[in-house]
């Protein structure tokens, strides 16, 4: 069954620091090892995956962002249909990968909420609770870490200069999202 | 604290980091043929050394994998870092 509804209260603004639930964007996790895997992937989505570590590509509709070395999540870059769960990537994943056997295919798009950050103190706000070193990270572009912010894993994507996607496990979010907002208004 | 350079993910805290025990610890071939003492010998003891141990690390936080790391117990010092099924380097 579908859930779309909000995960988090409302979006808000602290100290020019802009917070927001981005739903609903299709998510998909594949894992796969093989080289056959990589081009499947490249030939269905028209998406290079990327091998080098911590770091993301895009096209036009998609993002892939590396989590491990044969682990990838991808996402939808605009918000998705909200009245039905036949995503036409994970369709073509489906024929392209899991039936061929090349990998495997994870729809997660209820499993993780998308919180976008906006504000130039975006990383003064995740130094108040993380133990991974932004330093070069806030400088590149396209840049992914998975770490822990108040103790809580996330993925961290630098999507733009002060503009960030952060994905957290939906049973987690309300509290990262208010642990957040408590943070931001003491920055 | 201290850093670990993660052979996949690079240098991260070790509090993403689990650590899973000594390294290097090979299975029976011949359970069946084993005493009750050697069974225990191979399922419980653990070498616990203070100094330079072998050991096996997850980045449980990050990308999730496991990973070999030759650690000095005394001070935490990283001696070496290197992946599974790689050749332990030699001291």
């Amino acid at each position: 069954m579908l859930n779309y509804n909000q995960a988090l209260p409302k979006d808000t603004l602290i100290q020019d620091l802009q917070m927001k639930e981005i739903k609903p964007i299709m998510k998909l996790i594949i894992r796969g090892k093989k080289r056959e895997f990589i081009s499947a992937i490249g030939k269905s989505l028209n998406i290079l995956l990327p091998t080098e570590a911590n770091t993301s590509t895009q096209s036009d509709k998609l993002s892939a962002l590396w989590l491990s070395p044969d682990e990838w999540m991808i996402f939808s870059n605009d918000p998705i249909d909200e009245n039905t769960n036949d995503y036409e990537t994970e369709k073509l994943l489906n024929n392209n990968i899991s039936k061929l056997n090349l990998g495997a295919v994870t729809d997660v798009t209820d499993q993780f909420v998308m919180i976008n950050l906006r504000g130039n103190k975006i990383y003064e706000l995740f130094q108040t609770g993380s133990p991974f070193n932004f330093n070069d990270f806030q400088n590149k572009k396209g840049a992914v870490t998975q770490t822990i912010l108040n103790k809580i894993d996330i993925i961290v994507h630098n999507h733009d200069k002060n503009a960030v996607n952060l994905f957290v496990r939906r049973s987690f979010s309300q509290h990262l999202f208010s642990w957040m907002n408590d943070a931001a208004s003491r920055l | 604290m201290f850093i670990i350079n993660c052979p996949f993910c690079g240098e991260r805290e070790q509090s993403e980091f689990k650590a899973g025990g000594e390294a290097h610890i090979l299975r029976p071939k011949q359970p069946t043929e084993l005493s009750d003492d050697e069974w225990a010998e191979y399922l419980f003891m653990r070498k616990n050394i203070k100094g330079v141990q072998f050991e096996r690390w997850n980045h449980a936080h990050g990308c999730r994998k496991w990973f070999n790391m030759v650690r000095d117990t005394s001070n935490d010092e990283i001696k070496a870092v290197y992946k599974m099924g790689e050749k332990p380097p030699l001291e």
